[in-house]
């Protein structure tokens, strides 16, 4: 290559020149939408806070707003008890446990790979039955379930999910949103009360409220 | 137990009018035989109720207006909706029954998710026909063939009225296969629903109807349009619908001329002061000041909680604010649960707003970003505040994250839970100064000096 003065400089601002020409590539976003795949929904990304731990909080949301389904997830659930995976479960079935080690990212206690415990499944069976495998009723079968066994099982849930078709991070979902349902046997006391100091009851927002009118500080729940 | 209180006897009383003569509630008042009771002689009672002119709306309805009629009638009443939202039952109603859906439904909310008022639970247990007639009422004109009632799991007394009402009135052919000869078919299910404080959010509530996790949906497209089942769906408040069965029954007019001009009729409100709390029925339009006197005398008030856990915090300089939806909206409160509550010179207003951000933190589904970190970050500034460790910029973090909360909210829970502190700092400036620039609390609650060595280990705890 010749070493020319000013050639550098020249190429340079051939290029310039050249694009300046060119169609714009910057869009106006929320206005005009970006030419993209119809499917394409941005990048996937899993951030990490100051510390260093995993922002994500294994809500399942993305992997169940997924049009596409191309998000194979996996964790513990907050308590630190079971892990959930969210997707097809014969697809993942074999490498669910690593899956789920691998992608939470984070230590996870042993406890939470402990082999669940079998319970005998001709109540669980007959209640799936009267409600028609339809995971519409999803509620009304964990309510029963609960009736049934005193608690949720894991096996009844994975029951549950094989038998209904349901996933089993969106059955796991449902029955931790709803106070009344439970992971854990009503004598197992002290992580009952674990769960309750977790979730303060309505009572103690009356009991707090009655508190803070009589002039005391209203921190009932605390 | 719930305590009625008396009102003055000029009140009309439309939702609990008719209390006594049902048999409903078992306590009679007055003279003459006691109607049989509703879970012993069911058929009985509900003879007993059809003379105390149960079920004669719904009879109007299907004989002589017709659906349109129905819901013209409701459109003259100006009725509008009990559960907080105030919007018009009328043109709720007139959305689904455009909609060219083949199944419609309607939804009576009666879960009453405040657990300091039981408003709701009261209707239904001393006056379940009006509810059920309601629903009917609210079915027929949509024609829709299906209606749930959500009722609270752990109130079984209403559940087995209810159960028993709508059990009596199939039999007597008020309701069910054909119901009244009109060749319309109606079945209303009794559902028993509980688990979270969100479930009285309407699209959450279908949501658990559903057997779904309770999470609230982006509205619009609104139930009206795509609800229960992706099906059209009226969903109203147990009070609304009562409130319409009576309308058909005595007319719009006689509504009209209850409560005040925008919003008529009555509403059922649940007063808790120093001296006392129960329930009473309050025409909409009441000043404030009466309202919080149902409850006895309050002695030197400080400040009324209205609207519940995610109410404002008003003054008592705005004791003369009609309790109605617009004017409440306008001075920063809202009808939210109907609880009125009235704090004298004991309680402190920061102690009290931290207590009711904490709750609706707590109870946030955790769907959407600003809702279950932004009401958390409420919360923990307000905690700073009362407990003596406030930062210099809070107060202006603290408005502009309510105001962002409130920009971006998906449901009204999260939109309503800014509203203690904002109206606290509205119209409490001057206590929230003397917490932040003398570390004092003027109620002599939070203690933030006493407090504020411990703050360090409390606040990193978090």
């Amino acid at each position: 290559m010749i070493k020319l003065p000013g050639l550098g400089l020249a190429r340079g601002m051939a290029l310039s020149l050249r694009r300046i020409f060119e169609p714009k590539a910057t869009i106006r976003y929320p206005e005009v939408p970006a030419d993209v795949a119809t499917k394409f929904r941005g990048r996937l990304q899993l951030l990490y806070d100051e510390w260093g731990t995993l922002k994500c909080e294994t809500c399942f949301q993305c992997a169940q707003a997924c049009p596409i389904e191309c998000i194979d997830m996996g964790g513990i659930d907050t308590k630190g008890r079971y892990h959930v995976h969210w997707g097809p479960p014969e697809t993942y079935g074999e490498r669910r446990d690593e899956s789920a080690m691998r992608r939470s990212g984070r230590p996870v206690p042993n406890r939470a790979y402990a082999h669940f415990e079998g319970i005998d499944l001709g109540r669980l069976d007959e209640i799936l039955d009267e409600f028609d495998y339809d995971p519409r009723h999803m509620l009304g079968i964990l309510e029963a379930t609960q009736a049934a066994y005193g608690h949720l099982p894991v096996a009844a849930l994975k029951r549950i999910s094989h038998r209904t078709g349901a996933w089993y991070a969106m059955i796991y979902g449902t029955a931790s949103y709803y106070r009344h349902l439970r992971f854990e046997r009503p004598d197992d006391a002290a992580q009952a009360a674990a769960v309750q100091a977790n979730r303060p009851a309505e009572g103690a927002f009356v009991a707090g409220l009655d508190a803070a009118l009589a002039g005391r500080a209203g921190r009932a729940q605390a | 137990m719930t305590t009625v209180l008396s009102t003055p006897k000029d009140w009309p009383s439309i939702l609990l009018g008719r209390v006594g003569t049902t048999g409903a509630a078992g306590r009679v008042r007055g003279k003459g035989t006691p109607p049989p009771d509703l879970l012993a002689d069911a058929a009985g009672a509900l003879d007993a109720a059809l003379a105390g002119g149960a079920f004669a709306g719904l009879k109007r309805a299907v004989h002589d207006l017709g659906a349109t009629g129905t819901i013209a009638t409701l459109a003259a009443s100006g009725l509008r909706g009990r559960g907080g939202g105030g919007y018009p039952t009328a043109e709720k109603w007139r959305a689904v029954a455009g909609t060219d859906a083949a199944r419609r439904y309607v939804v009576a909310n009666g879960y009453g998710a405040d657990p300091a008022v039981q408003t709701d639970r009261h209707l239904m247990e001393v006056d379940p026909f009006a509810v059920v007639e309601g629903t009917a009422i609210a079915a027929f004109a949509v024609e829709a063939d299906e209606a749930f009632i959500a009722v609270r799991a752990d109130s079984t007394e209403a559940i087995r009225r209810l159960e028993a009402v709508v059990a009596a009135a199939e039999e007597a052919n008020l309701l069910g296969r054909s119901m009244l000869g009109s060749g319309r078919t109606l079945t209303i299910r009794v559902r028993p629903v509980q688990g979270a404080y969100m479930l009285g959010e309407e699209t959450v509530l279908l949501k658990a109807l559903e057997g779904r996790r309770g999470q609230p949906e982006q509205r619009p497209p609104y139930p009206s349009e795509r609800g229960l089942f992706d099906q059209p769906t009226v969903v109203q408040n147990v009070q609304t619908l009562a409130a319409a069965a009576w309308i058909l029954a005595n007319g719009p007019e006689a509504f009209t001329a209850v409560g005040a001009k925008g919003s008529p009729g009555t509403i059922l409100v649940g007063v808790r002061g120093p001296a006392g709390a129960g329930i009473a029925e309050v025409p909409l339009g009441t000043p404030l000041r009466e309202v919080v006197a149902l409850a006895g005398d309050a002695g030197s008030l400080k400040a009324v909680l209205v609207g519940g856990p995610s109410g404002g915090l008003l003054p008592a300089s705005l004791l003369d604010t009609p309790y109605e939806f617009d004017a409440l909206r306008a001075v920063g409160a809202h009808v939210g649960s109907g609880s009125v509550v009235a704090a004298d010179e004991r309680a402190c207003v920061v102690d009290l707003a931290r207590l009711l951000t904490r709750f609706c933190a707590d109870e946030a589904c955790g769907k959407t970003i600003p809702c279950r970190i932004g009401t958390r970050r409420i919360f923990e500034i307000g905690d700073r505040i009362a407990t003596g460790v406030p930062r210099p910029t809070d107060l202006q973090l603290l408005a502009d994250l309510s105001a962002d909360v409130v920009a971006s909210a998906l449901c009204d829970h999260e939109r309503l839970a800014t509203l203690p502190f904002a109206s606290g700092m509205r119209y409490f400036r001057s206590e929230l100064d003397e917490h932040i620039l003398r570390s004092s609390c003027p109620a002599g609650v939070c203690r933030p000096i006493a407090v504020a060595a411990a703050a360090g280990a409390a606040g990193r705890a978090h």
